[in-house]
């Protein structure tokens, strides 16, 4: 059996070595994350390629997506402002950006509980890092955010929404938004590929959060701040995206808030993958 | 014999030493949170939780050495751990017990129709596979036509690939799964398409693919498939080595 040496487009240089003991499993948990990242080129077209099937020959496309929000937006924004007499003004904005982010997060958590579970094949058939399932799921949602978004100029140019310096912490506050949504969705992606039931549990979950959290009504409508405002996670990290994009300032507890709460999800799930991601693979 | 071609560059190899994979296997009842919480509550004396869970030794105590040039034909019963040690080779499985070293990029065919979708056209067909092989954005294009001429789909090609036939899908995923190139290939269950005279066509096509792949390890029921394509025979049963040559 002959084989020449040097093959045209096969890389001549340096053959990766792989060194692989059961007790050094643990370790390659940061590892599978870190390689997953630098798939991006896989992961992104895999996302993209998720949302154009899923509009494949309708008219609109994904445009479909901006004018389900404007819906949403407009049928929300009337009642309310009718309902409590509020300036529109004021009420649609608001509104619709406590949506657009409330969308974002929780398709990236309610999508976390499948994101394995809806990959089984692929984890089990083809040799690439667990993490790019993550990676296909965030940017897919990310993806869709930015249609979304287009209600959002809309509503900015309409209603002469007063953007200025503040604005910019729109920066670090999205950033801070991403890593908490990012953690929160590989820890239930990992749980739910374990325990079957949490995907149910959560689906539920979300539901019921959704009206105790001011996504579309505001806590300053209310006589003092309960309980559950204050201490709701997700009222804060909607806090930290939605006051810059209307031109005020976040409250400092948000952003303390949301910090330590990365800081504290990071560690957790860093924790917990360590553990468990080498076991995906058995679990889906 | 390449080591002398290849001089001091490194050469493809793969080392295999005790290599135990062992896993639980779930039963319906214990995935479930509440039977969890349930054993919990009855502080594990009612209902022993670990009666549910049943671990299958997959492979046990596995030693292999695999150099540079070997194609290995992997043989066994159904459930002698085949397709298992396949995916410790891919690095899919983790071990629980030993130690593998691996030397090479390594590409897999174990779901020749991993990463396409039916709704797509044949093209977006060849890179999303092609993707799923490890292959570059830029790499597929390169060899888009090579891959479209070989595949003789023509002007099917644009079209959703629901509207294909069962042999039109499996020529376009070998004619994609045959294209990438990687130090070491790990084949399951065969590799093939199409009707007698497409056959022909790639017999020659897995010839080249073997030419070009250092180690090539070929997992499959097919005498035939082994005695014209590999060098080594490598025979497992109940997980564990039974014939090695």
């Amino acid at each position: 059996m002959k084989r020449p040496a040097l093959i045209e487009g096969m890389p001549d240089a340096e053959m990766p070595v792989v060194h692989i003991t059961a007790n050094a499993v643990p370790e390659q948990a940061f590892a599978d994350l870190i390689a997953g990242a630098g798939l991006y080129e896989l992961w992104s077209r895999f996302a993209f390629h998720d949302i154009r099937q899923r509009f494949r020959r309708s008219v609109l496309g994904p445009f479909w997506l901006t004018l389900s929000m404007g819906i949403m937006v407009g049928a929300l924004g009337l009642v309310f402002s009718t309902l409590f007499q509020q300036d529109m003004g004021r009420t649609l904005p608001y509104i619709a950006t406590g949506l657009i982010f409330w969308g974002l997060l929780t398709s990236c958590i309610t999508d976390g509980t499948s994101v394995f579970i809806s990959a089984e094949s692929s984890i089990r058939n083809v040799p690439m890092p667990v993490s790019v399932h993550l990676y296909r799921a965030l940017a897919r949602n990310v993806m869709i955010w930015g249609f979304n978004m287009a209600i959002y100029v809309v509503v900015v140019i309409w209603f002469h929404v007063g953007l200025n310096w503040n604005s910019l912490l729109f920066v670090p506050g999205f950033l801070l938004f991403l890593i908490n949504t990012a953690w929160i969705s590989l820890t239930v992606g990992v749980l739910s590929a374990r325990f079957r039931d949490i995907p149910q549990i959560i689906a539920n979950l979300i539901q019921v959060v959704f009206f105790v959290t001011p996504v579309f009504w505001s806590p300053e409508s209310l006589p003092h701040r309960p309980a559950y405002v204050t201490a709701n996670p997700f009222y804060h990290l909607l806090e930290i995206v939605r006051a810059p994009l209307l031109g005020n300032t976040a409250p400092a507890l948000s952003w303390i808030f949301c910090l330590i709460m990365a800081a504290a999800g990071v560690a957790v799930t860093a924790w917990l993958y360590r553990r468990t991601h080498a076991r995906i693979a058995y679990w889906v | 014999m390449p080591a002398s071609l290849i001089g001091s560059k490194p050469v493809a190899h793969i080392s295999i030493e005790n290599l135990t994979v062992e896993f639980a296997i779930f039963g319906a009842n214990s995935r479930s949170l509440k039977n969890r919480i349930l054993s919990q509550a009855t502080g594990g004396r009612v209902m022993p939780g670990a009666g549910d869970v049943v671990t299958v030794r997959a492979i046990d105590a596995l030693n292999l050495e695999i150099n540079d040039g070997d194609r290995i034909g992997l043989v066994g019963h159904n459930g002698s751990g085949k397709t298992t040690l396949l995916r410790v080779l891919a690095g899919i499985y983790k071990p629980s017990g030993g130690a593998l070293t691996i030397t090479g990029k390594v590409g897999a065919v174990l779901d020749p129709m991993a990463g396409m979708d039916p709704e797509s056209t044949g093209i977006e067909n060849i890179y999303l596979r092609g993707y799923m092989m490890g292959m570059s954005r830029h790499e597929i294009t390169g060899k888009l036509d090579d891959i479209a001429e070989f595949t003789e789909l023509g002007e099917f090609l644009p079209l959703p690939m629901r509207t294909y036939s069962a042999g039109m899908v499996a020529r376009l995923g070998f004619a994609v799964s045959t294209a990438a190139h990687n130090d070491i290939l790990l084949i399951d269950e065969g590799i093939g398409a199409g009707d007698a005279g497409f056959q022909k066509k790639a017999q020659a096509r897995i010839e080249s693919l073997f030419d070009r792949t250092p180690i090539v390890i070929l997992a499959s029921h097919s005498e035939a498939l082994i005695s014209s394509f590999c060098n080594r025979r490598v025979e497992m049963e109940h997980g564990a080595l039974k014939r090695a040559v």
